[in-house]
């Protein structure tokens, strides 16, 4: 039977954080053969992608009002080799590149991010900084193949989004 | 998915309302309804509708489509309803128009069309609005700008629903109770309409169409929620108020005061917004549409400011209909054309260039325009329109049919912007269709 860490970004979320290093601190501390019981306020879909890069299956349902519980449970496989090896970060290696757009004219944030993207290697990543969500962007990453988190900083102004070329 | 990607029919919902938008010149031109019949006539009842709801609500439908899940974050529950609503919306209005026809004897008396119209109209409205609830449902909490949507959409359906009982009393189907409401009620199917629906969505939409054009920070969502308080207060008062009027015999007129005081405030605080905006945008330089949508916004003012003067002479009664066109054609027109400039441009530059951007060289947005043409256009535009509106305040019927002419002129040239930016006209740079790139569709994404 796994037993689950209890990770609520809700408040975090609530108040404009980005919960991305919470969770990650928590996948960190856990001891092996635990797992990550998430509640959020909706459903978080690119965490997935991450979560099975570092080992864990994922199983959501919805709680109501909106929110979602996520069971993130170990592997009993290790993940597929195309994925790199489940130490921390290790799908989602330091940015290659680093992006500020914030001062940008839309939509060149966007144009900039994709042309960067554009060199990145298998599995690297980018990171850039903007002054909104690129709602625009999302599509076009994904129809690349693409993986990418996003979220916006503490300061609730500045939007933090890491793009991951695919592997 | 999460985020926007480009709906597949919202440009075909704008080829429509233009259409209609053109309909709606050449029957000012040819005098048909008001100011030449009166502002009751059928022939006016006619005009109205293909203005209301063949041109403005399209074009709005058309960019909610689009940008409600641009607001929320999430893709549209059916992207698919898209097409079956814009067939029974145009079915709805055109048997709504036949009804009318009927109803001033230029048709035989078919009344029954009435009913039939607005019921295919409640059809298309419904399953649209529907399919926006249900995309929002599940993109809970909402923006702001998403919240006033759902209050429009309310007001769409107060309209809809005051608007088919209308059609079933003038059809002879309706009881007592529905004959009371036709006496009485035109007022607040208007009232819901022109000041709920379309002006309370169009506000929301523009909150979020002007920080994204303008680098604005968005408005403080305390701010725009009084605003969006005090809309929704002046509405369910003029509905509310008004039924329960009608219900107890009483007159309207203790309504109408207190929803034309909401009505005001409801505008000056959307204009402190607005002004805010302006004020704090980052982008010093401003765009045609952002320049243009201030004319359309300067009409909403003056619509406002003529109304109060109107109501302190004594004579709003008298002079509603160029109260009313100028609310029409200057504010929501004028702003609907001015967007529809930068959305224009956006979605086709997004379709045509998003899927090779980053991999070849592509011409920015502001290639795909020619702003100092189209200027002339929009100032063509705005200035029949203001002309006309003086001409309907001094009862001058021939010249105002002048002054529409002016208005279709200049529609006209603003359309054929429109249409060279999606045919990529006016792309200069041998970057034009870059390998992978296609040429889009002219009414469909």
């Amino acid at each position: 039977m796994t037993e689950y860490l209890d990770v609520d970004v809700r408040p975090i979320l609530r108040a404009g954080g980005e919960p991305f290093s919470v969770i990650m601190a928590a996948v960190d501390s856990i001891a092996p053969g635990q797992g990550i019981r998430l509640l959020a306020p909706f459903k978080p879909v690119p965490l997935f992608g991450v979560m099975a890069g570092k080992g864990f299956a994922h199983s959501e349902t919805e709680i109501g009002g909106g929110e979602w519980q996520v069971l993130f449970t170990p592997m009993e496989t290790p993940p597929p080799a195309a994925v790199p090896a489940t130490s921390a970060g290790g799908a989602w290696p330091e940015p290659k590149i680093r992006l500020d757009n914030r001062e940008l004219d839309p939509p060149e944030p966007m144009v900039r991010i994709l042309a960067a993207a554009e060199t990145l290697g298998p599995g690297e990543t980018l990171s850039a900084l903007l002054a909104r969500e690129p709602v625009f962007l999302f599509p076009q990453l994904e129809r690349r193949g693409f993986n990418w988190l996003g979220g916006f900083l503490p300061d609730g102004v500045t939007y933090e989004l890491t793009v991951r070329a695919p592997s | 998915m999460i985020g926007g990607s480009v709906s597949k029919w919202t440009m075909s919902y704008f080829a429509m309302g233009i259409a209609w938008l053109f309909a709606a010149e050449a029957l000012m031109i040819a005098g048909f309804g008001y100011p030449g019949a009166d502002v009751a006539a059928p022939e006016t009842l006619v005009l109205v509708h293909v203005v209301a709801i063949g041109w403005l609500s399209m074009c709005i439908c058309g960019a909610l489509l689009q940008f409600v899940p641009v607001l929320v974050g999430k893709a549209l529950v059916s992207e698919a309803g898209a097409l079956p609503v814009l067939g029974l919306l145009t079915a709805g209005l055109i048997a709504l128009l036949l009804g009318f026809l009927a109803l001033g004897g230029r048709l035989p008396p078919w009344l029954w069309l009435l009913p039939v119209g607005t019921t295919l109209l409640v059809a298309g409205f419904g399953l649209f609005a529907a399919n926006i609830v249900m995309t929002m449902w599940r993109a809970r909490p909402l923006a702001a700008a998403a919240r006033f949507v759902l209050v429009g959409l309310a007001a769409l359906g107060a309209t809809a629903a005051l608007g088919t009982s209308f059609a079933w009393a003038l059809a002879g189907y309706g009881g007592s109770g529905l004959n009371a409401v036709l006496d009485a009620g035109i007022p607040l199917h208007a009232i819901a309409g022109l000041g709920g629906w379309l002006t309370l969505t169009a506000m929301g939409v523009s909150y979020r169409l002007l920080a994204m054009f303008m680098m604005s920070p968005d408005v403080d969502i305390r701010r725009s929620r009084t605003t969006l308080l005090v809309g929704a207060a002046t509405l369910g008062l003029a509905v509310a108020g008004g039924l329960a009027a009608i219900a107890m015999r009483a007159g309207l007129d203790l309504v109408f005061v207190l929803t034309a005081v909401c009505g005001v405030a409801t505008a000056a605080l959307y204009g402190r917004d607005v002004v805010d905006l302006y004020r704090k945008r980052k982008r010093r330089t401003l765009e045609l549409n952002t320049s243009m949508a201030v004319y359309a916004l300067t009409s909403l003012a003056a619509s406002v400011v003529l109304g109060l003067a109107l109501a302190v002479r004594g004579s709003f009664a008298a002079d509603i209909g160029a109260f009313v066109f100028l609310l029409g054609f200057g504010w929501l027109s004028g702003l609907v054309l001015a967007k529809l400039y930068k959305i224009v441009a956006f979605l086709t530059w997004l379709e045509t260039y998003g899927p090779v951007m980053g991999r070849v060289p592509t011409p920015r947005v502001q290639d795909l325009v020619v702003e100092p043409r189209a200027t002339k256009w929009f100032a063509a535009y705005f200035a029949s329109v203001w002309l006309a509106t003086a001409l309907l305040f001094a009862g001058q019927a021939p010249a105002f049919r002048v002054a529409a002419f002016g208005m279709m002129v200049a529609t006209a040239g603003i359309v054929q912007e429109l249409l060279r930016t999606r045919m990529l006209a006016d792309v200069t740079t041998n970057a034009r269709l870059p390998q992978g790139a296609k040429l889009p569709r002219l009414l469909h994404s």
